[in-house]
This record gives C-alpha cells, sequence and structure tokens, in this order.
C-alpha cells in the first residue's frame, strides 16, 4: 500500500479516512490533526497550563509527547493505585512513565494511594459496597478525584487524558444500551469547569484506538501492554470489540458513531442540560472538593469505610 | 506446510501459509485486524502485505482498558 501524501510505502492503513500513511508522514499527521481538535474545540492554549494523567498505558504516553511537540505546558500526573495481581501492574506502569518523563525533563507529578492514604486500591475496594465483585468503579472515583485535587492544588487550567475514538465510542454504547441520559448529556470531548472542577479535555477523542498504538510504537515510546488485570474481560473492552467486528464490516463506523452523536447533541437533539439534570454541587468538609451531595464526598467516605 | 510463516500475538504462536496476504492470515485466525497492529522485523506492515516463507509477523493488541 502506498502512502497517500508521498507514494512511499505505508505502514497504516485507516480505512474510515480512505488512506494509507508512511511512518513520516503519519507522525506528522497526528500531531497536526491533535492541533486542529484542540483548536476547534477550544480546548486550551499555549498560555495555559495543561495536567496530563498518565499511566503508563500508549494513549495517555502519546498524549504527553504530542503535546510536547506541539508546543504546550504540559506536565504529568500518575496515580499509583497498588495493583499488582502477579504482574506487578501499577509498579511496572509506574516505571514506564517515570522513565518517560526523566528521559524528556518532563515534570511528573506521583500520587501513591497506599502512602497517602494507608491502603492500597483492591484493599480499599474490598472493604466497599462499590468495588466488593471488582475495583473499576473505585478505581475511577479516587483517579477523579485526585486529578482534581492535583490540578486545583497546583494551579493547573486544564485536565487532559488519552482517551481515544473507540473509548468515548464504548461508552457511548454503554450509555446508549441503557440510554442512560446523564451520562449522554455529559459524554463530551471538552467539559468545562464548574464549582470547584477542573476543565476536562480529551485531545485524542478523534484517533482510533489502533492509531494511538501505532504512534506510540513508531515514536518509540514505552507503553505498558498488559491490560490493567481488573479490565480484563470488562465490558468496555467487550463493547470494544464489538464495535471493531462492526467497523470491520463498515469502515467508519465507530467514527460516524461518536462524531454524529456529538453532532446530534450541538443539534439540540439531547436536552440541554438543566438544574435539574446538572445539580449544584456542594464543598466536601473533609477535602474541600466539590461533591453531588451535601456532606462528604464519597471519596472520603470510601477512605473512611476502608480505615474502619 | 511447505511454505510457511509464523504469527506471534502475545503468547500464542500460530502458522499460517506464506505467499497470501497478512489480511487473509489474520481472517483465517479470526483476528480483527482492527484489533492489532503488524510488526515485520520491528516495521510496522499494512494487511495487504505478502507473507514470506520462515518469516515471523508480530502482531500487538492494540485494546487496553483501565
Amino acid at each position: 500500500m502506498k502512502c497517500k501524501k508521498c507514494r512511499g510505502k505505508a505502514v497504516i492503513n485507516m480505512r474510515h479516512h480512505n488512506m494509507g500513511l508512511c511512518k513520516d508522514d503519519f507522525l506528522q499527521w497526528i500531531p497536526e490533526q491533535t492541533q486542529k481538535h484542540i483548536e476547534k474545540q477550544k480546548m486550551f492554549t499555549t498560555d495555559e497550563k495543561i495536567l496530563v494523567a498518565v499511566s503508563g498505558g500508549k494513549d495517555s504516553l502519546a498524549l504527553w509527547d504530542i503535546l510536547q511537540i506541539l508546543g504546550y505546558q504540559a506536565d504529568g500526573l500518575y496515580i499509583a493505585l497498588g495493583i499488582d495481581e502477579g504482574i506487578s501492574y501499577s509498579a511496572e506502569s509506574q516505571r514506564l512513565t517515570s522513565a518517560f518523563a526523566n528521559a524528556r525533563d518532563l515534570k511528573l507529578h506521583v500520587v501513591n494511594i497506599a502512602s497517602d492514604y494507608g491502603t492500597d486500591l483492591p484493599t480499599l475496594a474490598k472493604g466497599t459496597k462499590r468495588g466488593r465483585d471488582k475495583p473499576c468503579s473505585s478505581c475511577g472515583l479516587v483517579k477523579r478525584h485526585e486529578m482534581n485535587r492535583i490540578a486545583r492544588d497546583y494551579g493547573y487550567d486544564v485536565l487532559a487524558t488519552g482517551h481515544n475514538l473507540d473509548d468515548e465510542a464504548a461508552t457511548l454504547f454503554s450509555n446508549t444500551l441503557q440510554w442512560n441520559g446523564d451520562y449522554l448529556i455529559r459524554q463530551h470531548p471538552v467539559l468545562p469547569s464548574r464549582d470547584g472542577l477542573a476543565r476536562k479535555v480529551k485531545p485524542l477523542f478523534r484517533f482510533y484506538e489502533k492509531e494511538m498504538a501505532a504512534y506510540a510504537l513508531l515514536r518509540g515510546i514505552e507503553y505498558i501492554y498488559d491490560e490493567c488485570p481488573f479490565a480484563e474481560g470488562s465490558t468496555s473492552t467487550q463493547y470494544k470489540e464489538l464495535l471493531n467486528e462492526l467497523e470491520n464490516k463498515h469502515p467508519g463506523a465507530k467514527q460516524h458513531f461518536f462524531v454524529k452523536f456529538l453532532s446530534a447533541k450541538k443539534k439540540g437533539l439531547f436536552a440541554e442540560p438543566t438544574e435539574k439534570i446538572v445539580p449544584a454541587l456542594h464543598i466536601c468538609p473533609v477535602c474541600g472538593q466539590p461533591t453531588s451531595m451535601e456532606g462528604e464526598c464519597t471519596f472520603c467516605r470510601m477512605m473512611g469505610v476502608s480505615k474502619s | 506446510m511447505k511454505y510457511k510463516t509464523t504469527i506471534v500475538l502475545r503468547d500464542k504462536k500460530y502458522e499460517v501459509k506464506a505467499g497470501s496476504t497478512l489480511l487473509s492470515a489474520l481472517k483465517k485466525l479470526e483476528i480483527l485486524p482492527e484489533s492489532v497492529i503488524c510488526v515485520r522485523g520491528g516495521e510496522l506492515i499494512t494487511e495487504d502485505s505478502i507473507l514470506k516463507d520462515g518469516e515471523t509477523i508480530k502482531l500487538v493488541s492494540v485494546i487496553s482498558g483501565g
């Protein structure tokens, strides 16, 4: 297959764009497209301080790499959750993240849940109703809380995550299957800041997972190949596989599904957020972070549950 | 199989017929091209590449969760 730009040998075929690209053109195209969507969605400017949530996986490290190439002020945040499961998952992902940051002289914040809160994620999850079967929802809660805390404490303007189009399409698929209106309304590559919550952005939301894996590999980024041991066989992984089957038969299906959802939202086909749907936030008396309910936030209550 | 190519995905090794395209090998192995990137000698290759006798193609799973 030939590169659409230079007619050299293509290294990736993006059927949904009807385009193959060689290594050099692909490595130029990804940052260019990222910049285009950062501007189109008004995510942030070069004057703003960005905190990138990095996990040691391909997407978040690729995002950090791209933001550096584009000249943004982007620091990293790694949250050590203490997941081992026989493969030293957290230790290895932290090692890779630190190696990435050190090699490029980038600033990396590290939050260690065990040393900061006296317990690791698997132990914490077992002690709570929400995480008893699988720690994924507790993990999400801990990550959201700590990302917002670091962004606020260190004065970052925006919090960026490495969610790609496959992540977003799988989430949309899940929320659509359940007609989860609250989540459908909130799903967007840019969530503005409000009431103590940092602005959240997903600059890779238009790239397929395969493109991000190819980018990381071609850039020589060392990332953790293993997926989180708790995510194996998860519903979101199953949805991604289903969507890939659809994509195989109908190139562009994943892209259309998510991008047309965003267009539909923009045209008002979904209800606009109202006070009823987006309730006012309260301040947690323990950690000072915003929470949807009065009194202690879920994070502080969970930490209290695990300590008792 | 007289002319064969080895395809490796995680810890599994598959032997397929050389001379055909990578895409047809993936189809036979029931691996979706969307879910993997294909590496030959450290270089990424597209699915229309012709498999050579005796070579090994490494597949890298692209789906991550968590």
